[in-house]
């Protein structure tokens, strides 16, 4: 017996291969994915809530990064800034590539890593074994359309970055240098031109798509690019044209329409838009849900001295409160949207008790049911809206075209619903009589006054170098944004316009050349 | 010590002239012989204290001596004793026992697979008795291990029951991996011994540095911690034990929250400040509104000062009962080890219980087979408070919530700091409220054992196949009221998770010892299998109408979150050896080596070996040292080799596509996303180590040291190397980098008195370590590890300092009213904080020196104890300033923030102008202020016992009764620029960079504790 007890066990010492195969079973390996259709789809999907899109969320006490343009115009204030410093040093104009670089460096980061999805996404949708073609175009096309979105914030921001467009399996070929800015916005308008006419995107409105990008939102951002290409620092104004042409082509699709006013003030349509996701106003927005996927800006919209009655969060501050500077842009007597309680508040009620700020607060983020019931956000973050179409193509045929009817009509369209005790044919009299100068003037003013919380101010003021200064009765005059001292007394030096790259993004990539003034 | 230099002086004397004794009148005769065996010991010296005067014992251990005029008391002594004092007392025989001192040549310790004789194991191991952990009463074998071993820093970081205790041996090593060592319990692995009863250990052997470890290779490299548990009767028949504590810990100390009335002093303060700050239309100046009469009288004085520290803390009872039942037969021997502990923390509602049985059995089966086993089923149960402040937890409101909020309102309910109107507060759950009604109910149960078989193949070989398991099943159930704002409000939440872990091993090995003439070897070859099986699933969710049901119906909240489920494992086989050859009982060499395959790693670096090499010269066995006297044992070691780290998250070689799901549409859909950059070249992290250790023992056993020095360096560090984010990943896992750890161990014994009825020794743990971060990826990038908070990461990885850097900015000030100018540059005013531009390196988390420094004393029947711990060098960022200093009037804090703050007419000082923070906004930053010098020197433990007598024992029919008090954590000083409860804590569980941060610690007890361990017959 004793013999075979221990052969037995002595043949425990032989060893096996197999024994030390790893089998992932809580994730998947990649040479097992894109087997179809569905894999792809949800490969696309997280580029809905990745990268750039999830710089809208204003959580935390930084505000959204979004909002940093309208700090570092100064315009914009956030209560919280002692608190988290990136706006202080942006309304300071004291940051650099040191004392921001870890908050840039997420900007990187969730910007790349939506690019990495996308770049797969594209590389291995075309393969995935018998998939529609429809199908696969619009997954490519929704691909396309995130990778641009985020190409697009980040040539905006930080000029030309490097340009990634294959994913990386290992660590070959990871150092990349600093494209031109034009070729990052040629693969942008690819990648859109794209999505626009191959992508068999949906003719629908956004919102009856069931918030699946449509051409509308492709073509939006294509618009957007455009505009943005033919000012500043690229200056390529024929592409005011293909702007023009493109917003007309999102106008006469008749899928998306401005929101009426309702009975003033409480149904104006700066009110449908705090309480209502669903309009055929908006081209593109990111979605929130208070229990899939919640957003704070219910927290960031009450001044943290006031604590109405039945609040559900532990605490408010005012994340982006518009300056006395930013409100003169408005004509108070004239604009409902410098009212109380329309895209601002500056006093509410609660349960019968008076609140009063001594300052103004985002009202679009006032979301009752979060403050009052649920402690859980999830209103929409709108990032193009009709309204925009409508001033970008104003600005682009006025251009191109000069001062037509049609432009002026597309620019009254959204001051008209806005001047609520003038009648349509006094603006539109008013803008006619205009040059093209002073008729795009009055598209700039318009856009600074309608999408205030759409986050256009601090791209207008990069595409167009000029700033805006108000003063009393809506009156708004353009000065050269370099030299000019903003409401916190710092001065502006055209290194200003785009931010530096992180230390540590260089430490990381030793090809990268820091921006000129850092 | 000068005492003891006195004697030590005066006992080499004595050893080198005894013999010069002279004329004498009375005599004292009679046999020294061994305690354990009773043998006589020849050649054993007896001296009379206080001369010269000495003899020998001859052949038969017998001897007589005259005693001079006066003398009293006689010196008991021989090699390999402990020498003993006795006085003489009239007597005329003396018949004397002496026992054989502990480090005697063949004295055996447990190390990797099997024992060794403590004289050849080259590498350095610490061995800590059963006995020596009992000295310190409590529920987790760490604490009972604090100080204990040179080298091996434990961190208490919390003062919860359930509280982890962090273990770094050596310096930390490794960056992403786990700084944890190896735990094996009875051959077997087991991830902590947390929840294992103290009191069934029999020894803790430390396994610090290669030649020791690197039998474990690939999991050496934070060192190995043996334990051996106790086993069955080793005497024929019965013996039954009790051991029995009772504990009553109460808040060790108070911090320095504001009462009511400095609290409404600063809100006043604020208010009247707010113009600074902001521009107020004339009249329009904010105004203090005192009209709540919920909380202010008529005349505005606050109604309550509820002192949180104390409504939310209590006298913590804890009492642990242990009943051993051992026997042993012809053939077998059994052991049954039962506890139950219940401990409560000072917390309300904290607590913890365990109640664990441990059976031995070993027996003979054949005279060429014997078997053994040892199974242990634990369960503990747990109401598991926040070790943390963050999310408003127990621990930060005590210092937040406002003093002028009751803890209940005369209705009846539950105050919280929003019921207020007119100010603004933080809304927070008051902490009675949460503690009382928030349960997060922690369940676990272990099954962990392992049965062997021996089979004796001749008298120098043996065969050994062990089959060890630790199956672990924890279920965790938490529920927050509908009523506890900003935690469970306003409908309640609800979550419940399971989790399995099945680990088996198997391992079969060969033992060889043989003897020719001089030389001597010994071996050990084996194999090892290894896997480990997890998985788990939670549900969670919100939406309950009433409280009634909390966890136990959670499919009747309206809001049903998804559910999730886990499943991984891991694999290692391995194959190690050991061979030792000893000449002539002086010249050791050992070699051994390990090779460790593990399923963690590349597809291209499966196998790992891991080889280590040590030498050992016993001098004092050489011929040349026989008549050093003084010199009762001498040894020098030294060791080289290399070691691994294994301990990395799964999967980290391969590509794999993660998923969830996200909204589109309103709906939940399926998303997928690449998990990270692989690397299929991933392999050990590796970690070479040398070490040089002398071991001496002087003077009859009166002074004993052990020293070693290492040199640890770790390389290819398995890091997450930075790498351009524009891959679309912020890094890849690789093995690239090096740390290097560089220290002295050191251990000193001092036997100061040895007379019959007192004794008195001290023992000084020491460890000096020094670690350095050689090389990071490949361009040497700083790293920002976190933990994540205010501004960024609190610590930074940068070559040239050690890990755990505190990162933030300097704070020379607060700047002055004449110096307005310089501050606006920055956009401050005077009266705020005057920090430098750019951040830098401001302290550092781990310290330079520790050490625990033990008096044991025996005076007749009584025994005493005195434990003090030190620890020197390390800073501590304390992140509750953030919070409690440098922002006010949105919650309470400490005092300071109202006497030592700047005013127009004081300017000199490091505290901002108090500025209402939601009038006036905040400004806080980590800087220089929330740093202080984290040094402490702690009386760990005060402990007395008595040993009944034997008269009184045979009247109760009891062969040992022993009574204890001891006190627990009976003081910490530390620098007085600290403002927390205690300077050895963090909130950052888990994290390898999180030592000596924290953000409202859970305080520690100090606890009074009364035992009694009863042996019957």
């Amino acid at each position: 017996m004793k013999k075979y007890i221990f052969i037995i066990t002595a043949l425990l010492m032989v060893s096996c291969e197999r024994f030390l195969v790893e089998k992932p079973k809580s994730e998947q390996s990649l040479d097992q994915f894109f087997q179809s259709a569905g894999e792809g789809r949800s490969f696309v999907n997280t580029l809905y809530k990745s990268g750039a899109t999830g710089f809208y969320d204003p959580g935390g006490f930084t505000g959204s990064i979004v909002m940093m343009g309208g700090y570092i115009s100064g315009l914009f204030d956030n209560e919280a800034k002692g608190e988290r410093i990136e706006p202080l040093r942006a309304q300071n104009l004291s940051f650099n590539a040191q004392n921001m670089s870890e908050y840039l460096d997420r900007w990187w980061s969730s910007a790349y890593s939506a690019i990495a999805i996308a770049n797969t996404a594209i590389k291995y949708i075309p393969n995935i074994p018998g998939i529609p073609d429809v199908e696969k175009n619009q997954l490519l096309a929704e691909a396309k359309f995130f990778r641009a979105f985020n190409y697009f914030f980040l040539v905006k921001n930080f000029g030309g970055v490097p340009l990634v467009t294959e994913p990386y399996f290992n660590t070959e070929g990871i150092y990349v240098d600093r494209a031109q800015i034009g070729e990052v916005y040629n693969l942008i308008v690819e990648d859109l031109e794209w999505a626009v006419n191959q992508g068999n995107l949906s003719n629908n409105n956004f919102v009856t798509n069931n918030f699946r990008i449509t051409k509308g939102s492709a073509s939006a951002l294509l618009a957007d690019v455009y505009l943005q290409m033919s000012g500043y620092p690229l200056r390529i104004e024929s592409n005011y044209a293909k702007a023009a042409a493109i917003t007309k082509s999102i106008i006469n699709s008749g899928s998306y329409q401005l929101i009426q006013n309702g009975a003033l003030p409480e149904k104006s349509a700066y009110n449908v838009m705090r309480t209502s996701d669903k309009e055929s106003e908006y081209v593109f927005s990111i979605e929130f849900d208070p229990v899939i996927y919640g957003v704070s800006s219910p927290s960031v919209s009450l001044p943290g001295s006031i604590r109405p009655p039945g609040l559900k969060y532990s605490r408010t501050y005012n994340a982006y409160r518009p300056t006395d500077q930013y409100i003169e842009l408005y004509d108070e007597t004239k604009d409902l949207r410098v009212q109380n309680q329309q895209l601002f508040f500056k006093s509410v009620d609660v349960q019968g008790e008076h609140f009063e700020f001594g300052e103004y607060a985002p009202y679009l983020f006032y979301d009752t049911v979060a403050l009052y019931e649920t402690a859980r956000g999830g209103q929409d973050m709108r990032v193009y809206r009709y309204a925009e179409m409508l001033l970008i193509a104003a600005e682009a045929i006025a251009f191109t075209e000069g001062v037509t009817q049609e432009a002026v009509k597309y620019l009254t369209d959204v001051r008209a619903r806005a001047y609520w005790n003038t009648s349509r044919n006094v603006i539109e009299d008013q803008l006619s009589v205009l040059d093209k100068e002073a008729f795009i003037k009055e598209v700039w003013k318009e856009r600074y006054r309608e999408l205030a919380l759409d986050y256009r101010l601090w791209s207008d003021i990069q595409r167009t170098r000029l700033y805006p200064v108000g003063s009393a009765g809506g009156n708004v005059n353009f000065v050269d944004v370099v030299g000019h001292t903003n409401p916190w007394g710092a001065t502006y030096q055209e290194h200003h316009l785009l931010y530096p790259i992180s230390d540590n993004e260089i430490q990381r990539n030793p090809k990268l050349e820091q921006n000129p003034g850092y | 010590m000068e005492k003891l230099t006195r004697f030590s002086y005066f006992l080499v004397l004595c050893l080198f002239a005894w013999s010069s004794s002279y004329a004498q009148k009375k005599t004292v005769s009679g046999k020294v012989s061994e305690l354990e065996s009773g043998k006589p010991i020849p050649g054993a010296n007896i001296i009379v204290k206080g001369t010269t005067a000495g003899v020998a014992t001859g052949s038969a251990g017998e001897y007589t001596i005259v005693l001079p005029d006066g003398a009293e008391v006689l010196i008991f002594s021989s090699v390999g004793y402990t020498s003993r004092e006795i006085t003489v007392n009239g007597r005329s025989v003396i018949d004397v026992t002496l026992e054989a001192y502990v480090q005697s040549l063949k004295e055996t310790i447990v190390v990797g697979y099997g024992v060794q004789r403590r004289s050849e194991v080259t590498g350095s191991v610490s061995v800590v008795s059963g006995r020596e952990l009992e000295e310190h009463p409590g529920f987790n074998a760490l604490q009972s291990l604090r100080g204990k071993v040179s080298g091996v820093k434990i961190s208490t970081n919390s003062g919860s029951p359930t509280g982890s205790n962090r273990v770094v041996i050596r310096g930390i090593g490794t960056i992403n991996a786990s700084t944890n060592p190896l735990y094996i319990v009875d051959g077997v692995a087991l991830d902590n011994i947390e929840t294992m009863n103290p009191n069934d250990i029999q020894s803790i052997e430390v396994l610090k540095d290669a030649s020791a470890t690197a039998i474990y290779g690939s999991r050496g490299a934070n060192g190995v911690i043996l334990v051996t548990t106790k086993r069955g009767g080793t005497e024929n028949g019965l013996r039954l034990e009790y051991n029995g504590d009772f504990s009553m810990g109460r808040l060790a100390r108070k911090i320095d929250v504001m009462n009511a009335k400095e609290f409404m002093e600063v809100q006043r303060i604020g208010y009247e400040n707010a113009p600074i700050f902001k521009n107020y239309a004339p009249g329009q100046e904010p105004v203090i509104d005192l009209s709540d009469r919920r909380i202010f009288d008529a005349q505005g004085n606050p109604l309550y000062d509820t002192d949180w520290q104390e409504e939310a803390t209590r006298t913590a009872l804890t009492h642990n009962h242990q009943l051993s039942i051992r026997s042993k037969g012809e053939s077998g021997a059994f052991g049954a080890f039962l506890n139950y502990t219940d401990a409560e923390g000072i917390y309300l509602n904290s607590w913890t219980k365990r109640a664990s049985v441990k059976l031995v059995y070993d027996v003979s089966l054949a005279k060429w087979l014997s078997l053994g086993t040892n199974t242990t089923i634990t369960k503990t149960w747990a109401n598991n408070v926040s070790e943390t402040g963050g999310g408003f937890h127990a621990s930060r409101a005590i210092t937040e919530v406002p003093p002028i909020f009751p803890v209940k309102w005369p209705d009846g309910t539950w105050s919280n700091s929003t019921e207020i109107s007119g100010f603004t507060f933080e809304g927070q759950p008051n902490p009675v409220h949460r503690l009382l009604e928030e349960d997060n109910l922690v369940n676990g149960t272990r099954l962990f054992g392992n049965l062997f078989l021996d089979f004796k193949l001749a008298s120098y070989l043996q065969f050994r196949s062990q089959v060890g398991i630790n199956n672990y099943l924890s279920e965790d159930r938490y529920y927050a009221p509908t009523d506890m704002i900003t935690v469970g409000f306003p409908d309640g939440y609800a979550r419940i998770s399971n989790g399995k872990q099945t680990y088996w091993q198997n391992e079969n090995y060969f033992t060889y010892a043989r003897e020719f003439g001089s030389h001597r070897l010994n071996g050990v070859l084996g194999a090892s299998w290894q896997q480990n099986l997890a998985s788990g699933n939670a549900m969670s969710a919100r939406g309950f109408t009433n409280d009634f049901f909390n966890f136990n119906n959670i499919g009747a909240a309206s809001t049903q979150n998804p559910s999730t489920s886990y499943a991984n494992d891991w694999s290692m086989n391995s194959y190690f050896s050991r061979a030792t050859y000893t000449y002539k009982d002086r010249y050791t060499a050992t070699f051994s080596g390990r090779m460790d395959g593990s399923s963690r790693f590349g597809k291209n670096n499966k196998y790992g070996f891991f080889p280590s090499g040590g030498v050992s010269w016993l001098v004092s066995n050489e011929e040349f040292m026989r008549n050093v006297k003084a010199i009762d044992h001498l040894r020098l070691r030294a060791s080289f080799g290399v070691t691994g780290n294994t301990e990395i998250g799964l999967y980290r070689s391969l590509a794999t596509i993660g998923s969830g799901t996200t909204l589109i549409g309103g709906q939940r859909v399926a998303r997928s996303f690449a998990q990270r950059l692989p690397n299929s070249d991933l392999e050990w992290e590796r970690t070479r180590q040398f070490d040089g250790g002398i071991e001496v023992t002087m003077f009859n056993q009166t002074l004993l040291l052990e020293a070693d020095y290492y040199s640890k360096l770790t390389y290819n560090l398995i890091l997450n190397r930075p790498i351009p984010t524009s891959t679309g990943f912020g890094s890849i896992t690789d093995n690239i980098g090096s740390v290097s750890n560089k220290g002295i161990d050191l251990k000193l014994t001092t036997r100061n008195i040895n007379t019959e009825n007192l004794t008195w020794s001290t023992t000084l743990n020491f460890n000096y370590n020094k670690n350095r971060i050689e090389s990071l990826g490949l361009n040497n990038e700083d790293i920002f590890p976190g933990p994540n908070w205010v501004a960024g990461s609190q610590t930074i990885l940068r070559v040239g300092e050690p890990v755990n850097s505190f990162w933030g900015y300097e704070r020379a000030g607060v700047w002055g009213s004449d110096e307005a100018e310089e501050a606006a540059k920055v956009g401050a005013i005077p009266g705020e904080a005057k920090r430098s531009t750019k951040k830098t390196i401001i302290g550092k988390g781990i310290p330079d020196v520790t050490g625990g420094l033990f008096n044991r004393f025996n005076i007749g029947r009584f025994d005493a104890l005195i434990d003090l711990q030190v620890s020197l060098g390390a800073d501590i960022m304390q992140q509750f300033l953030a919070t409690a200093e440098d922002r006010q009037g949105l919650t309470n804090g400490i005092s300071t923030q109202l006497y030592d703050a700047w005013a127009s007419d004081k300017q000199n000082t490091m505290v901002q102008q108090i500025r209402h923070t939601v009038l006036s906004g905040q400004n806080l930053q980590p800087d220089t202020r929330w740093i202080c010098d984290g040094s402490y020197i702690r009386g760990n433990l005060f402990s007395v016992g008595y040993n009944f007598g034997q008269r009184m024992l045979a009247t109760m029919g009891l062969s040992q009764l022993r009574a204890s008090l001891s006190l627990e954590n009976a003081f910490v000083i530390h620098s007085k620029d600290f403002k927390g409860y205690d300077p050895e804590s963090s909130t950052w569980h888990g994290d390898n960079f999180g030592q000596n941060i924290f953000f409202y610690e859970y305080p520690k007890a100090r606890t009074l504790t009364f035992g009694i361990n009863v042996r019957f017959k």
